[in-house]
Protein backbone atom coordinates (compact mmCIF):
# COMPACT_ATOMS: atom_id res chain seq x y z
CA UNK A 1 0.00 0.00 0.00
CA UNK A 2 1.78 3.19 -1.15
CA UNK A 3 0.93 6.78 -0.25
CA UNK A 4 0.81 7.81 -3.92
CA UNK A 5 -1.79 5.17 -4.73
CA UNK A 6 -4.84 6.83 -6.30
CA UNK A 7 -8.50 5.95 -5.87
CA UNK A 8 -8.64 3.59 -8.89
CA UNK A 9 -5.48 1.75 -7.80
CA UNK A 10 -6.91 1.24 -4.33
CA UNK A 11 -10.19 0.01 -5.80
CA UNK A 12 -8.39 -2.48 -8.06
CA UNK A 13 -6.18 -3.74 -5.23
CA UNK A 14 -9.12 -4.18 -2.86
CA UNK A 15 -11.31 -5.87 -5.49
CA UNK A 16 -8.50 -8.31 -6.29
CA UNK A 17 -7.93 -9.03 -2.61
CA UNK A 18 -11.59 -9.67 -1.85
CA UNK A 19 -11.93 -11.85 -4.96
CA UNK A 20 -8.96 -14.02 -3.94
CA UNK A 21 -10.13 -14.54 -0.34
CA UNK A 22 -13.75 -15.13 -1.41
CA UNK A 23 -12.72 -17.82 -3.90
CA UNK A 24 -10.49 -19.50 -1.28
CA UNK A 25 -13.31 -19.34 1.29
CA UNK A 26 -15.81 -20.79 -1.19
CA UNK A 27 -13.42 -23.61 -2.17
CA UNK A 28 -12.72 -24.47 1.48
CA UNK A 29 -16.47 -24.37 2.21
CA UNK A 30 -17.12 -26.75 -0.68
CA UNK A 31 -14.30 -29.03 0.52
CA UNK A 32 -15.76 -28.97 4.03
CA UNK A 33 -19.23 -29.73 2.69
CA UNK A 34 -18.34 -32.59 0.37
CA UNK A 35 -14.86 -33.77 1.43
CA UNK A 36 -15.79 -35.75 4.57
CA UNK A 37 -18.29 -37.88 2.67
CA UNK A 38 -16.59 -38.27 -0.69
CA UNK A 39 -12.85 -37.91 -0.06
CA UNK A 40 -11.61 -38.60 3.49
CA UNK A 41 -14.46 -40.68 4.97
CA UNK A 42 -15.25 -38.40 7.92
CA UNK A 43 -11.67 -38.45 9.27
CA UNK A 44 -12.04 -36.15 12.29
CA UNK A 45 -8.56 -34.56 12.21
CA UNK A 46 -8.79 -33.62 8.52
CA UNK A 47 -12.29 -32.17 9.02
CA UNK A 48 -11.12 -30.24 12.08
CA UNK A 49 -8.15 -28.77 10.22
CA UNK A 50 -10.39 -27.80 7.34
CA UNK A 51 -12.84 -26.08 9.70
CA UNK A 52 -9.99 -23.87 10.95
CA UNK A 53 -8.75 -23.25 7.41
CA UNK A 54 -12.29 -22.28 6.40
CA UNK A 55 -12.60 -19.92 9.38
CA UNK A 56 -9.23 -18.35 8.53
CA UNK A 57 -10.23 -17.75 4.90
CA UNK A 58 -13.56 -16.36 6.13
CA UNK A 59 -11.74 -13.99 8.48
CA UNK A 60 -9.44 -12.80 5.67
CA UNK A 61 -12.49 -12.28 3.43
CA UNK A 62 -14.18 -10.14 6.10
CA UNK A 63 -10.98 -8.10 6.61
CA UNK A 64 -10.64 -7.60 2.84
CA UNK A 65 -14.27 -6.45 2.68
CA UNK A 66 -13.70 -4.02 5.55
CA UNK A 67 -10.62 -2.62 3.81
CA UNK A 68 -12.60 -2.21 0.60
CA UNK A 69 -15.31 -0.26 2.44
CA UNK A 70 -12.76 1.93 4.23
CA UNK A 71 -11.01 2.84 0.99
CA UNK A 72 -14.21 3.79 -0.84
CA UNK A 73 -15.00 7.48 -1.19
CA UNK A 74 -17.83 9.04 0.83
CA UNK A 75 -20.57 8.56 -1.79
CA UNK A 76 -19.61 4.95 -2.50
CA UNK A 77 -19.61 4.28 1.26
CA UNK A 78 -23.08 5.79 1.48
CA UNK A 79 -24.27 3.60 -1.40
CA UNK A 80 -22.90 0.50 0.34
CA UNK A 81 -24.50 1.62 3.61
CA UNK A 82 -27.91 2.01 1.94
CA UNK A 83 -27.54 -1.39 0.26
CA UNK A 84 -26.65 -3.05 3.57
CA UNK A 85 -29.51 -1.31 5.39
CA UNK A 86 -31.98 -2.52 2.76
CA UNK A 87 -30.58 -6.07 2.91
CA UNK A 88 -30.66 -6.16 6.71
CA UNK A 89 -34.24 -4.90 6.86
CA UNK A 90 -35.47 -7.35 4.23
CA UNK A 91 -33.59 -10.23 5.87
CA UNK A 92 -35.19 -9.53 9.27
CA UNK A 93 -38.68 -9.34 7.74
CA UNK A 94 -38.29 -12.43 5.53
CA UNK A 95 -36.51 -14.49 8.21
CA UNK A 96 -39.26 -13.72 10.72
CA UNK A 97 -41.99 -14.87 8.34
CA UNK A 98 -40.05 -17.95 7.24
CA UNK A 99 -39.42 -18.84 10.89
CA UNK A 100 -43.15 -18.80 11.56
CA UNK A 101 -44.22 -20.84 8.52
CA UNK A 102 -43.53 -24.21 10.14
CA UNK A 103 -45.07 -23.18 13.48
CA UNK A 104 -48.34 -22.13 11.85
CA UNK A 105 -48.30 -25.29 9.69
CA UNK A 106 -48.07 -23.64 6.32
CA UNK A 107 -45.01 -25.76 5.46
CA UNK A 108 -44.06 -29.27 6.64
CA UNK A 109 -40.38 -28.77 7.44
CA UNK A 110 -38.17 -25.97 8.74
CA UNK A 111 -36.83 -23.54 6.14
CA UNK A 112 -33.21 -24.14 5.11
CA UNK A 113 -30.97 -21.42 6.67
CA UNK A 114 -29.25 -20.95 3.29
CA UNK A 115 -32.52 -19.40 2.08
CA UNK A 116 -31.83 -16.49 4.44
CA UNK A 117 -28.33 -16.04 2.97
CA UNK A 118 -29.87 -16.04 -0.49
CA UNK A 119 -32.39 -13.34 0.54
CA UNK A 120 -29.59 -11.25 2.08
CA UNK A 121 -27.40 -11.53 -1.03
CA UNK A 122 -30.15 -10.71 -3.50
CA UNK A 123 -31.58 -7.79 -1.48
CA UNK A 124 -28.06 -6.40 -0.97
CA UNK A 125 -27.55 -6.31 -4.75
CA UNK A 126 -30.99 -4.75 -5.25
CA UNK A 127 -30.26 -2.16 -2.52
CA UNK A 128 -26.92 -1.23 -4.12
CA UNK A 129 -28.56 -0.91 -7.54
CA UNK A 130 -31.31 1.34 -6.14
CA UNK A 131 -28.80 3.56 -4.31
CA UNK A 132 -26.55 3.82 -7.39
CA UNK A 133 -29.53 4.83 -9.48
CA UNK A 134 -30.49 7.47 -6.93
CA UNK A 135 -27.08 9.16 -7.21
CA UNK A 136 -26.45 8.72 -10.94
CA UNK B 1 -26.93 23.03 -2.15
CA UNK B 2 -25.81 24.62 -5.42
CA UNK B 3 -22.26 24.32 -6.69
CA UNK B 4 -20.05 25.60 -9.50
CA UNK B 5 -17.96 22.48 -9.84
CA UNK B 6 -18.96 21.83 -13.45
CA UNK B 7 -18.16 25.41 -14.54
CA UNK B 8 -14.82 25.47 -12.73
CA UNK B 9 -13.89 22.08 -14.16
CA UNK B 10 -14.83 23.20 -17.70
CA UNK B 11 -12.74 26.39 -17.31
CA UNK B 12 -9.71 24.20 -16.68
CA UNK B 13 -10.57 21.73 -19.45
CA UNK B 14 -10.62 18.85 -17.02
CA UNK B 15 -12.73 15.77 -17.58
CA UNK B 16 -14.83 14.38 -14.75
CA UNK B 17 -12.34 11.51 -14.46
CA UNK B 18 -9.43 13.97 -14.10
CA UNK B 19 -11.23 15.95 -11.42
CA UNK B 20 -12.13 12.71 -9.64
CA UNK B 21 -8.46 11.69 -9.67
CA UNK B 22 -7.33 15.07 -8.32
CA UNK B 23 -9.90 14.87 -5.50
CA UNK B 24 -9.21 11.15 -4.93
CA UNK B 25 -12.84 10.13 -5.36
CA UNK B 26 -14.76 8.07 -7.93
CA UNK B 27 -16.09 9.62 -11.14
CA UNK B 28 -19.62 8.77 -10.00
CA UNK B 29 -19.14 11.06 -7.01
CA UNK B 30 -18.17 13.97 -9.28
CA UNK B 31 -21.18 13.28 -11.51
CA UNK B 32 -23.52 13.21 -8.48
CA UNK B 33 -22.08 16.44 -7.02
CA UNK B 34 -22.24 18.27 -10.36
CA UNK B 35 -25.86 17.22 -10.84
CA UNK B 36 -26.70 18.36 -7.32
CA UNK B 37 -27.78 14.87 -6.32
CA UNK B 38 -25.17 14.58 -3.62
CA UNK B 39 -23.78 17.20 -1.25
CA UNK B 40 -20.10 16.57 -0.44
CA UNK B 41 -18.81 16.37 3.10
CA UNK B 42 -17.00 19.38 4.54
CA UNK B 43 -13.52 17.79 4.11
CA UNK B 44 -14.23 17.06 0.44
CA UNK B 45 -15.65 20.55 -0.12
CA UNK B 46 -12.49 22.06 1.43
CA UNK B 47 -10.35 19.80 -0.73
CA UNK B 48 -12.16 21.08 -3.83
CA UNK B 49 -11.70 24.67 -2.62
CA UNK B 50 -7.95 24.08 -2.18
CA UNK B 51 -7.74 22.46 -5.62
CA UNK B 52 -9.44 25.38 -7.34
CA UNK B 53 -7.68 27.95 -5.12
CA UNK B 54 -10.95 29.58 -4.12
CA UNK B 55 -12.90 30.10 -0.92
CA UNK B 56 -15.35 27.30 -0.24
CA UNK B 57 -18.38 29.62 -0.44
CA UNK B 58 -17.38 30.58 -3.99
CA UNK B 59 -17.87 26.98 -5.06
CA UNK B 60 -20.71 25.77 -2.85
CA UNK B 61 -23.73 27.90 -2.01
CA UNK B 62 -26.55 27.06 0.33
CA UNK B 63 -29.94 26.92 -1.39
CA UNK B 64 -32.45 29.38 0.06
CA UNK B 65 -35.28 27.62 1.88
CA UNK B 66 -38.65 27.69 0.05
CA UNK B 67 -40.50 29.55 2.87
Amino acid sequence: MSASENYCDKEKRNTKSIAVWTVLWLLSTAALGFGPKFIWDYHMLISLVLVWVNLFFGYKMVVANKQLLEDLDELQQKIMFLGMAFALGCTVVVATVLGLLEAIRLVDSAINPSTILFVTGITYLIGIAMAKRKYS
Amino acid sequence: MNNRLKVLRAERNWTQAELAERLDVSRQTIVAIEKGKYDPSLPLAFKAARLFGMPIESIFQDEPSPD
